[in-house]
């Protein structure tokens, strides 16, 4: 039943310029630094020995701002193919429970954010490669740089896709998420408890995996939440 | 009898107003139901909790004999709906839109062609539904409910929005179901013109409640002829008749006689003729079903 809700689901997006904004994502973060080492190359050099965390370091103080407001974008675009006119109670009166229906927003609204890492991995690779920043290509610390603000965003759209399912007006989770993308672009003055800044990988530990791993369990339990939410109202 | 649709004590309040109260709605295995009553009597709501997209505040909805509470998903593989306005994706086309559905229903692929032929949107099945008029959104909606070939289809004001001749082949399609696939229709209306020409049996609901449930003949029943009666003076004419014992009502206009038959009426006339009153003209008027509706519902109002 899942698997069909989800293709159904991915049918749904045709033509929303989702897959376009899965791509811009990605390029983006990655031009800025296109941008960056373009103007001031030797400058950025001279800053640290390890040209090549530098440059991770660098993409990586735009990823969570681009990582935050995708989500908050795709999270209500979903929610507003359903509310359009108003498909909520056709898709539930259809032999599917309600909580597979969410399931399936999620997961598709997943699939698409982590196709955007996947992206990005390549891009941060590809351009690092260009620019000649050493031999010794880290590629673990490329891949955690990729995949890691993912799964630390988790909470946040687990967050915004309740808020945008069981709203009628979606300026309230757009509102809400474009407070979210200030706390993410803010979070180095932030405490660690906050979920927007968990993207950033930064924490007084000083591993990134913890972020991670926070993630999932936080946004774990914020689906859930939102999934039970979804599930006890009634569709109007 | 084998019931499709029962609930029992059905209510439903929204805060502390209650939308529908205490409805027992029972509907045969075959028929066409007509589900009757003005704008805002609680059809909408009632038939939301038919299909588990309400929960009822109490009571209980049982479909094909199973109670909807614990079995919802089984229970609405048999089932196809289309609740008030038509539900699409704009930005998809018409077979998309149905291919949406598809994919949870579980039906062939050919299902989809058949349905579009069925409700004649075979032509335009290739483009986006954000161009289609209302009408050809509807037909999609209703192709939709029947995707599945469900036992029991639930339509909310099915032909809102449809053309005259839209409205025809509808009925056809309508009254063609039960016979054809052995479906059993739930039509809701607040037209009683339209439901009188395709149900079999009707029910209809006022602030909540179902004032009356039976099969469409016992209502027309209710339709029968009375008689009035145009004399000089009216008030005179009904206090004689009164006095002799006849049943009468005083209208505006005219006197109103209360006869079971022929011959009651040629009494009363030759009564009032020995009596001495100019009798102007006798006719008979018939009690149209929408009188019967209106009265119904006044009186549910009044009370």
């Amino acid at each position: 039943m899942i698997l069909s809700l989800v293709k159904a689901d991915f049918l749904k997006i045709k033509r929303k310029g989702m897959w376009l904004l899965c791509l811009i994502g990605p390029f983006g973060v990655v031009a800025l630094q296109m941008v960056n080492y373009g103007v001031r190359k030797d400058y950025l050099f001279d800053q640290m020995d390890d040209r090549w965390l530098y440059y991770i370091l660098n993409i990586n103080t735009f990823t969570p701002l681009a990582i935050v407001l995708g989500i908050v974008i795709l999270t209500s675009f979903m929610a507003s193919i359903e509310d359009e006119t108003n498909a909520w109670k056709q898709l539930v009166a259809l032999p599917v429970s309600k909580r597979a229906v969410y399931l399936s927003k999620f997961t598709v609204v997943s699939c698409i954010v982590f196709l955007s890492s996947v992206l990005l991995f390549l891009f941060m690779l590809g351009y690092g490669l260009t620019l000649g920043l050493g031999a010794d290509i880290p590629y673990l610390r490329i891949i955690e740089y990729s995949f890691l603000p993912f799964f630390a965003a988790l909470p946040v759209l687990g967050l915004q896709l309740w808020v945008a399912s069981v709203s009628k007006n979606q300026a309230i989770p757009v509102t809400l998420g474009a407070v979210g993308v200030i706390l993410a672009y803010s979070a180095p003055l932030l405490p660690d408890w906050v979920i927007w800044k968990w993207p950033a990988l930064s924490n007084d530990w000083d591993h990134s995996y913890i972020n991670a791993l926070l993630g999932i369990g936080f946004g774990l339990v914020l689906y859930v939440l939102g999934m039970i939410d979804f599930k006890r109202r009634d569709v109007k | 009898m084998e019931y499709i649709v029962e609930t029992k004590h059905l209510t439903k309040s929204f805060g502390k107003e209650k939308a529908v109260s205490n409805l027992e709605m029972k509907i045969p295995k075959g028929e066409i139901y007509g589900f009757l009553g003005p704008n805002g009597a609680g059809k909408t709501t009632t038939i939301r909790m038919l299909l588990g997209l309400m929960r009822p505040t109490s009571g209980s909805v049982q479909l094909f004999g199973k109670d909807m509470k614990n079995n919802r998903i089984e229970i609405l593989k048999n089932v196809g709906s289309l609740v008030e306005n038509p539900s699409y994706y704009p930005h998809l086309t018409a077979k998309e839109n149905l291919e949406a559905s598809r994919k949870i229903l579980n039906v062939p692929k050919k299902r989809i062609d058949e349905v579009l032929q069925q409700v004649r949107l075979h032509g335009v099945a290739n483009k986006k539904v954000k161009g289609y008029s209302l009408g050809m959104k509807q037909r999609l909606g209703i192709a939709a409910a029947m995707l599945h070939q469900p036992e029991l289809l639930i339509l909310d004001e099915p032909t809102n929005g449809l053309d005259p001749s839209g409205i025809i082949e509808m009925r056809q399609l309508i009254q063609s179901l039960p016979k054809e696939y052995g479906m059993t229709v739930l039509i809701s209306s607040h037209l009683l013109s339209e439901i009188d020409q395709m149900a079999t049996r009707v029910g209809v609901v006022s602030k909540g409640k179902m004032i009356f449930q039976d099969s469409i003949e016992t209502m027309r029943k209710f339709a029968q002829a009375s008689i009035q009666v145009k004399v000089n003076d009216n008030e005179a004419a009904w206090r004689s008749l009164l006095a002799n014992g006849q049943k009468a009502d005083l209208g505006e206009e005219s006197v109103t006689l209360q006869a079971e038959d022929d011959e009651q009426v040629a009494a009363s006339i030759r009564y009032l003729v020995q009596q001495g009153f100019s009798i102007y003209r006798v006719q008979e008027e018939k009690r149209s079903l929408e009188n019967i509706f209106l009265e119904m519902t006044k009186e549910e109002q009044a009370g």
